[in-house]
């Protein structure tokens, strides 16, 4: 898969590249706006990562042109400015997410991931958390490549959780996929659901954790080696 | 003299003594001028008719002196007229002729020479005053003496002058007065402009440094110094935004170093190292984020028609501080009202404040200890950890900035609570730390709750 990288700072967009590369992604290195335009103009690109600090130009004009193009490539801006203006900017002027400077490489491939993986992108269907996977598709969770049967609340839980691994899912938005958003809910039913959920995966064998935030909701992540 | 704080004051105090002054000799003035020239009219008066007079003197065929008045003079100088009276005396100081019966001088006095002397005596009730003037009549040298009776009913020109002070003296008074009044009413006038200017330098601070005093209306004279006024004021603004800039533009320039310091030690075979490595670089990373948050914060004002809902933002910052507390095996709860709580300010801002409350509690809780953030419905965010407390001396030491509780602690400059602080103090709010009963600490935002929101949907925490 082949990515655009516009970033003006050599050593970082050659760093990257190998990072990404071992991830099993190809990477087009471009430092200035105008190298960034001849290339977006005849490559097909699976997403764009942006600098938004250029020598020959903000990369947020780059981001408007390819909007305004209506050309659906998902765009991960990258900035070293964390303002309040340069945020609200950046998603504004049509980024797909955005990640401050100094960032992990973990993150990078993490949001790219969660962005090819989007509705329409080229990315595939499954979701993975230590040694639990689980497909988007077939619906289908799995430890260490065992295929595990839960209840179809369990599954709905599970997916919103993995979908958005190692941060919190809102309690609210589990209820409305579950009631749906005007239905009326058992006021500890989520509770319920996830205490299951919890207790099916520890037995099963799944090196994973579950943290309540109380008041707020729930997060997935793997499992910390004692 | 004494010295006057206004300019106002001191022109009118100066207008006054002037004033004082004119009303005192202005009259005398004026009535030593009536009087001199009533006096010299009296006395022209006085000569012209000593002239006529002699021109009716003649010399008859012995020699002797004639005079012959038509009878119009005649009147004029008649004892039951009283006001005039003339007499003319030889050399030897002899009276030829003489309106009076008595037919006495009517200068006794009179020193006779050849120059015109002006006189003054007093008969009874009479002041008359006049003129003895010498005149050659066909080689005989004759003086002519004419008086009037100043006194006399008929003469009113020294009544004139000395009523000048009783009537007229007075009207001096009020028209200075109003005079004076009019003044204050122009020099008010003329300074309105400065009162204008001063206000508009009121507004000027660190955080407003745009503002620039108007020209409009500014005499001419006091422009000069508006104008240097205003110069000085774009070179403190030049100072303050490269300052500002500085801070900001550092702060960015240090992010890219710091990615690609990141993603090396990413790529480093012992992962014990780059663990520690990775806690160094989050450490200054965050001390970047922070100096470029309060770089930001110098020039934030709020606008007062912003409304954000704290409950709102308050679940947002558990949401984003929870991957972090999880890592250290810490934990993080939201209680409280479970209602929007719509207060004055910035989302954006408001989320950062309490942000940095969460992340403090955070870093000084142990291990297994839950941080807990509590939003009352009154508008306050209490953040509760189970660290060890703040000392009583260091309750107020710890808002500002680069101070913190333990020195040998890394991954942070003591910013954030002054970060906190400064929010607080932006949106008319405090922020302020107890010791919980329990230990720990308790630091409590209070912020304004507005009753009725505006628009309770589209303001969102972020």
């Amino acid at each position: 898969m082949r990515l655009a990288l516009v970033e003006d700072n050599v050593e970082l967009a050659s760093l990257l590249s190998q990072g990404l590369k071992a991830e099993g992604y190809e990477t087009d290195r471009m430092t200035t706006a105008a190298d960034a335009r001849a290339a977006l103009s005849t490559t097909r690109y699976a997403a764009l990562i942006l600098d938004l600090g250029l020598p020959d130009g903000d990369g947020l004009s780059i981001l408007r042109e390819i909007r305004q193009r209506r050309d659906p490539l998902p765009v991960l801006v990258l900035t070293a400015r964390g303002g309040l203006q340069d945020r609200v900017g950046g998603l504004r002027h049509g980024a797909d997410d955005y990640l401050i400077k100094p960032f992990a490489l973990e993150e990078l491939v993490a949001r790219l991931e969660a962005l090819l993986r989007r509705p329409g992108q080229l990315l595939g269907r499954s979701l993975q958390v230590g040694n639990l996977v689980f497909d988007t598709e077939s619906r289908q969770a799995s430890i260490d490549d065992r295929p595990q049967m839960l209840s179809a609340r369990e599954v709905t839980v599970l997916e919103l959780l993995m979908r958005r691994k190692d941060r919190v899912v809102p309690k609210k938005l589990v209820e409305d996929h579950i009631f749906g958003s005007s239905g009326e809910v058992a006021s500890n039913a989520i509770e319920v659901y996830v205490h299951r959920l919890r207790k099916q995966l520890s037995e099963r064998g799944a090196n994973v954790q579950i943290h309540t935030v109380r008041g707020v909701g729930y997060l997935i992540a793997e499992e910390k080696p004692a | 003299m004494t010295s006057f704080k206004s300019i106002f004051a001191r022109i009118i105090f100066l207008h006054v003594i002037a004033m004082v002054i004119t009303a005192m000799f202005m009259p005398l003035v004026l009535y030593w001028f009536m009087k001199s020239s009533a006096n010299d009219l009296h006395q022209q008066a006085m000569r012209d008719q000593g002239e006529l007079l002699g021109a009716h003197l003649a010399l008859d065929a012995n020699g002797r002196p004639t005079l012959d008045l038509p009878p119009a003079l005649r009147d004029l100088y008649s004892q039951a007229y009283g006001r005039y009276a003339y007499a003319v005396l030889d050399g030897s100081g002899r009276v030829l002729f003489s309106s009076r019966q008595d037919e006495a001088p009517i200068f006794p006095r009179a020193v006779q020479s050849s120059e015109i002397e002006f006189l003054e005596t007093r008969q009874g009730d009479a002041a008359i005053s006049g003129v003895s003037m010498q005149k050659q009549v066909g080689g005989r040298t004759v003086w002519i003496q004419v008086g009037e009776d100043l006194a006399h009913r008929d003469v009113i020109i020294d009544d004139i002058v000395a009523e000048f002070f009783k009537r007229v003296a007075w009207i001096t008074l009020p028209i200075l007065l109003l005079l004076l009044a009019s003044d204050i009413a122009i020099f008010r006038r003329a300074l309105r402009p400065l009162l204008r200017a001063s206000e508009m330098a009121k507004l000027i601070t660190p955080k407003r440094t745009d503002v620039r005093l108007s020209g409009q209306d500014i005499p001419s004279e006091i422009l000069p110094l508006v104008g240097a006024v205003n110069q000085a004021l774009d070179r403190l603004e030049a100072g303050f935004r490269v300052q500002r800039e500085f801070t900001a533009d550092a702060a960015h320039e240090l992010r890219t170093p710091l990615t690609i310091l990141r993603t090396r030690i990413d790529a480093l075979l012992d992962r014990n190292v780059a663990k520690v490595l990775h806690k160094d670089i989050e450490g200054m990373a965050r001390i970047v984020s922070q100096l470029l948050d309060i770089a930001e914060l110098e020039t934030f004002s709020i606008d007062r028609a912003e409304q954000a809902d704290l409950r709102a933002l308050c679940a947002e910052v558990a949401e984003l501080a929870a991957p972090l507390a999880l890592a250290q095996g810490k934990s993080i709860a939201l209680s409280g009202t479970e209602r929007p709580v719509w207060v004055n300010g910035n989302a954006e801002m408001l989320t950062r404040a309490v942000r940095n409350l969460v992340e403090n509690a955070i870093n000084y809780s142990p291990a297994g200890t839950t941080v807990e953030i509590v939003v009352d419905k009154e508008g306050t965010v209490h953040v509760l950890d189970a660290g060890a407390g703040i000392r009583d001396d260091d309750r107020e030491l710890i808002f500002r900035r680069f101070w913190r509780q333990d020195r040998r602690r890394s991954g942070g400059a003591g910013l954030g609570l002054s970060i906190v602080a400064r929010i607080a103090e932006a949106h008319a709010g405090t922020v302020g730390v107890e010791n919980r009963p329990s230990g720990g600490a308790d630091f409590s935002l209070r912020l304004r709750r507005i009753e009725t929101p505006i628009q309770a949907q589209a303001v969102l925490a972020g």
